[in-house]
């Protein structure tokens, strides 16, 4: 089925080789990372009275739609021709009028990079030795580690991945690995488990964060992929972080990479707040 | 067409295309053609990812059929000033939308007019995000 390029992502077949060179160029990353905080005897972010001296990020932001700098288009990942073929193939079926759609139509979260473009409520807080994302798409968090710890060996791989960080000045720079298999943003490209995400995060102006993002990935593309994302602050006041529960009452269903969907007065719609002894037949 | 108008439809094109795909693809919808379907409440289900608003039509022969149209979730529902109790079950309404591809009684709601000619604009808070 033309739409199966999410049931066939094993990429370990495709770069064991990569995978060595990319561990190779992320450990003296990691090892630069407590080097600007040297002059302090603790981390910036630490304690509380270090986190007074941080910006203030308060309030409730939303990515802007198109994201980056006003009229910027953004750059398109330099697949490798493996995963420049599986693009091609789901973006042809999408032409072809074929409902071409990833795993979130099922409730499974985006994951990083991609959860950071999503178009909802975002919130940052800070506490001593982490900054942590509140997203309300899929009632996602990013805790991001700023008390000079190192990632995990042989780690679990999640959604968000596992991210450390420090504050250059008034930037936030963040290193991110041990994601899963996930889709790089809207173009319907796919990044490996071997993806590595730096991202630079600053207050630009009163109204604006902005997030410069860059994906480094030896299975899925040729060159690092850069992209600079910018969120605006809601001004309702009353807007707070919501639950997002997705399964409440999702009645989208997507299969072999096409979404379809059920209706209440269909014999395979389900009831979620109902035990399946409950269903109608 | 005014230079205007074509200009807030591409607008308008743009954000359901970029909130749609924030879940799921848009595809099974039919953005090149609009219905208008009467009817009654029968549910509002006020809940992400998407808001669903099931109602009950009735034709002149007095047989009914359920349709059901697709809403924003309730963060963008909350900021285009539609709450929970907008619509109310019972409560006799008109919605325009772009229907499934396939046919069947469903539907991405465009917006939807009350019975007092009041008209909700799912979209409206999404454009532009700040105010």
């Amino acid at each position: 089925m033309a739409g199966s390029r999410f049931v066939s992502l094993s990429t370990s077949t495709l770069a064991s080789g990569a995978l060595i060179a990319t561990l190779a160029s992320v450990q003296p990353a990691l090892a630069q990372a407590p080097s600007k905080a040297s002059s302090q005897s603790s981390p910036q972010g630490d304690t509380w009275a270090s986190i007074m001296k941080l910006p203030d990020w308060g309030g409730i932001w939303e990515v802007t739609f198109g994201g980056g700098p006003r009229g910027a288009r953004p750059e398109a990942p330099a697949l490798t021709p493996a995963y420049e073929a599986k693009l091609k193939e789901y973006q042809d079926a999408q032409k072809r009028g074929e409902i071409q759609d990833t795993p979130a139509a099922n409730c499974v979260p985006n994951g990083m990079p991609a959860i950071m473009t999503q178009p909802y409520p975002m919130e940052i807080l800070f506490t001593p030795g982490k900054v942590t994302i509140m997203i309300e798409a899929y009632s996602q968090w990013r805790q991001i580690f700023t008390d000079g710890r190192k990632h995990p060996e042989d780690p679990d791989l999640t959604f968000n991945g596992h991210s450390i960080g420090h504050w250059e000045g008034d930037t936030l720079v963040v290193d991110t690995v041990s994601l899963r298999e996930g889709i790089y943003d809207r173009t319907g490209a796919i990044h490996s488990d071997k993806a590595h995400v730096t991202e630079r995060i600053r207050k630009i102006n009163a109204d604006t964060i902005e997030d410069q993002i860059v994906v480094e990935d030896p299975v899925t593309l040729t060159k690092p992929w850069h992209v600079t994302k910018r969120y605006k602050k809601l001004k309702d006041p009353s807007l707070r972080i919501d639950h997002w529960a997705c399964e409440e009452d999702n009645r989208a269903v997507f299969k072999d990479g096409s979404t379809d969907i059920v209706l209440p007065t269909e014999s395979r719609y389900k009831d979620p707040s109902k035990p399946d002894e409950e269903q109608k037949k | 067409m005014t230079t205007f108008r074509r200009a807030a439809l591409l607008a308008a094109a743009l954000i359901v295309a970029a909130q749609a795909v924030a879940h799921h693809s848009f595809a099974m919808f039919d953005r090149n053609k609009e219905v208008t379907i009467k009817g009654t409440v029968k549910a509002f289900n006020y809940t992400n990812p998407h808001s669903w608003l099931d109602i009950i039509v009735t034709d002149d022969k007095g047989a009914t059929k359920e349709w059901s149209f697709e809403m924003e979730g309730p963060s963008s529902l909350m900021r285009s000033g539609i709450k929970p109790g907008s619509l109310k079950p019972g409560e006799k309404i008109t919605v325009k939308a772009w229907p499934l591809r396939d046919g069947r009684p469903a539907g991405a709601a465009i917006n939807i007019t009350k019975e007092d000619g009041t008209v909700l604009d799912p979209r409206k808070g999404l454009r532009p995000p700040t105010t």
